[in-house]
């Protein structure tokens, strides 16, 4: 298949009061053409980070310590800022969690959609209404402001520029987190219907793992920086303790607190709060691959079980 | 723009007749050459400090005319400067007279003006100065160069200001530190002195489109520096914005960024600003002409026809009409104020 998506061993650290705070660590993974990635995690996880790493637009307290990524086979990080530029919006585009604050409260949706569409300017109008009506909205709302649309329609706006160049990659942070919960179902239509259409490699970012299960062909955990597991929902059941956790079928979560910063990284992420751990498990824990794309970073569990 | 005007006239009545009060003065004093019954420097040596001529409709026998006349006024008493009219003969108010020629801002010929009477009689609609000038026609010049000079030093300050905050304020690092230190620098000097001291530095005998440019330069140099810093200050917060990240993950260049969404992010302030900062101009150059260094006679400003009037106190008395040019001043600063008021709303997005 082809790799729309590559990281290899990405770390990224933050600046935070004249100390380097890790924030991504040994990130790997892929995405496949027409593959639906979900990556779930708790707030604070690193998914935004992770998100801005693959736009080359990490806020400048971030530093890429070490890693490579990879989009359409390009190295990205190696690239100049001249040469990413004409790669966003174009072959990969990101949509954000809180759809009224992306969008300029200056412009209207017609502007907007000018601004991310990146084609022949003769055919503009009929592409952008045609994208309007893909995501359901109406020609008219080109001459709305944002703050005249609701939450969910802003996210459409934001769907369909994210869409209207066809880019090969398309990175949804938490698309749906700030609507509510019919909206939220609309939209998850709306980019399951989009993907079927135009198949794209797509990163859903959630932090609800039931909707991950629903929608993802792959899903990713993340904890604290780290990628602890990647399964398949309706192949394979997720098998880390954490993802048990969040699954909420065999501890109760309410007993794990929020994830610390302060971690050793020579030790396994989730000792602190894991209720398998032993000594064993003071120490570097790596992550295994299996045959079908997925893995876990745990040594008390191995090959994800069969569902 | 339509609904602009509408939120204008929604938000604030008195606002709304600001803006075209202002946009009246603005346009009456550019056609100052084709409304102004006399050339500025036009003088009937006989009639210094005459009153306000009176428009008549009816005459000394009673009888009504359609077409308004005034009298030729005749000074009575040379000492006090008492004037009457010689009802003898009736010169009408006549509409689309020709007289010299006149050039609308040096490049347009004219020879029509819109109104005046056969002399000697003279149409003094606010009464004359000192050499017999009509204040009328002084004051509608005057504000041609009072008004012009504030908003042709309005926009270079805009400029100035807008880019050298603007750049400072999104790339950082270096070039900000150099620019806001320069920045600094020039505001560190009281502005009054500063003006003074740039005023300084050129010769007095300046020709008066020199001195008109000069003061121009001056006024906004002083202006730009204030506004560079707190424009700096939003790009700041502005680049933080979701919708900058946004406009950066479509591949929007730097510039776009800059000029289309962090600009524009800052108008409501800085219109409002600059709204409010007009008048400053026109009291500037009231300033530099106070003592002698700006416009010189007989070119008309509002400022040194105040001037010249403050310097004269003792037949501000008698002639109370001098005081007009204050009076201009006056109310086209509080239109201002009010305008600038009212936009603070207006254009703030959240109130759309
Ligand atoms: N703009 C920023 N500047 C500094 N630190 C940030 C910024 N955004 C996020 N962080 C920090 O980086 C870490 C990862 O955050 P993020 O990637 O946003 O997590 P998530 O999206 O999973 O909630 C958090 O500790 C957060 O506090
Ligand atoms: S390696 Fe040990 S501590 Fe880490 S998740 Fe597995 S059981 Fe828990
Ligand atoms: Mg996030």
């Amino acid at each position: 298949m082809e790799k729309i998506l590559e990281i290899k061993n990405l770390s990224v650290i933050r600046k935070q009061k004249e100390k380097f705070v890790p924030v991504l660590n040994d990130i790997n993974f892929s995405i496949e053409k027409d593959e639906l990635f979900c990556l779930v995690g708790e707030s604070g996880c690193g998914k935004t980070s992770l998100a801005l790493s693959i736009m080359k637009l990490l806020p400048k307290s971030f530093t890429v310590k070490s890693g490579e990524i990879f989009v359409n086979g390009k190295n990205i990080l190696a690239m100049d800022e001249q040469s990413i530029r004409s790669m966003r919006g174009r072959e990969m585009s990101i949509i954000f969690q809180d759809p009224g604050a992306y969008l300029d409260p200056l412009f209207t949706i017609g502007v907007h959609m000018k601004e991310a569409f990146h084609g022949d300017t003769k055919q503009q109008q009929v592409l952008m209404t045609s994208a309007l009506k893909e995501v359901g909205l109406e020609p008219y709302m080109l001459h709305s402001y944002p703050h005249q649309l609701s939450g969910g329609q802003q996210q459409r706006v934001m769907i369909a520029m994210a869409l209207i160049n066809k880019p090969s990659l398309v990175i949804a942070d938490e698309p749906t987190t700030a609507l509510d919960i019919l909206t939220t179902y609309q939209i998850i239509n709306l980019l399951d219907t989009i993907r079927k259409k135009y198949h794209p490699g797509m990163l859903f970012i959630t932090h609800d793992l039931k909707l991950a299960t629903k929608i993802g062909t792959r899903t990713g955990i993340m904890y604290n920086g780290y990628i602890v597991e990647i399964f398949i929902p309706g192949k394979t059941r997720p098998a880390h303790p954490y993802s048990s956790i969040l699954m909420g079928t065999e501890y109760k979560y309410s007993r794990i607190s929020e994830a610390t910063l302060s971690w050793q990284s020579d030790i396994c992420p989730f000792f602190e709060k894991c209720p398998e751990r032993d000594s064993e498990c003071e120490k570097q824990i790596a992550f295994t691959w299996y045959q079908d794309m997925t893995g876990i970073r745990c040594i008390k569990h191995g090959r994800n079980s069969q569902v | 723009m339509k609904r602009f005007f509408q939120r204008l006239r929604n938000h604030s009545k008195l606002a709304y007749f600001s803006f075209w009060f202002l946009v009246f003065f603005y346009i009456v004093s550019f056609f100052a050459d084709i409304l102004a019954p006399y050339h500025f420097d036009y003088q009937f040596r006989n009639k210094p400090y005459q009153p306000p001529t009176k428009i008549h409709f009816i005459d000394e026998s009673g009888h009504f005319h359609i077409r308004p006349f005034v009298y030729n006024m005749i000074i009575d008493d040379p000492v006090f400067r008492t004037y009457r009219e010689d009802q003898s003969t009736r010169y009408p108010v006549k509409f689309i007279v020709n007289g010299p020629e006149r050039k609308i801002f040096f490049v347009f010929k004219t020879s029509k003006y819109l109104f005046g009477v056969d002399e000697p009689a003279g149409i003094f609609l606010f009464g004359t100065d000192t050499y017999g000038r009509d204040i009328f026609s002084r004051l509608l010049y005057g504000g041609r160069i009072s008004l012009s000079i504030s908003i042709v030093g309005v926009l270079i300050s805009f400029t100035l200001g807008m880019i050298t905050g603007g750049i400072a304020g999104y790339f950082g690092g270096l070039i900000d530190q150099i620019l806001m230190r320069f920045v600094e620098i020039l505001m560190v000097f009281p502005s009054f002195y500063l003006m003074l001291s740039l005023r300084a530095m050129f010769p007095l005998n300046l020709s008066s489109i020199q001195v008109y440019f000069l003061i121009v330069l001056i006024l906004s140099l002083i202006g730009w520096a204030g506004l560079a810093r707190i424009i700096r200050g939003m790009v700041l917060s502005i680049k933080e914005e979701d919708y900058v990240l946004a406009a950066k993950s479509l591949g929007l260049s730097h510039w776009r960024i800059l000029f289309f969404h962090i600009f524009p992010n800052t108008f409501s302030y800085t219109i409002t600003a600059l709204t409010i900062s007009v008048p400053g101009y026109i009291i500037g150059e009231a300033a530099l002409s106070l003592l002698g260094l700006g416009i010189q006679e007989p070119y008309p400003s509002w400022g040194n026809i105040l001037s010249s009037t403050i310097g004269n106190l003792k037949v501000v008395g008698d002639a109370p009409w001098l005081l007009l040019a204050g009076v201009f001043i006056f109310a086209v600063l509080i239109n201002f104020n009010l305008l600038g008021d009212a936009l603070r709303n207006v254009l703030d997005p959240k109130n759309w």
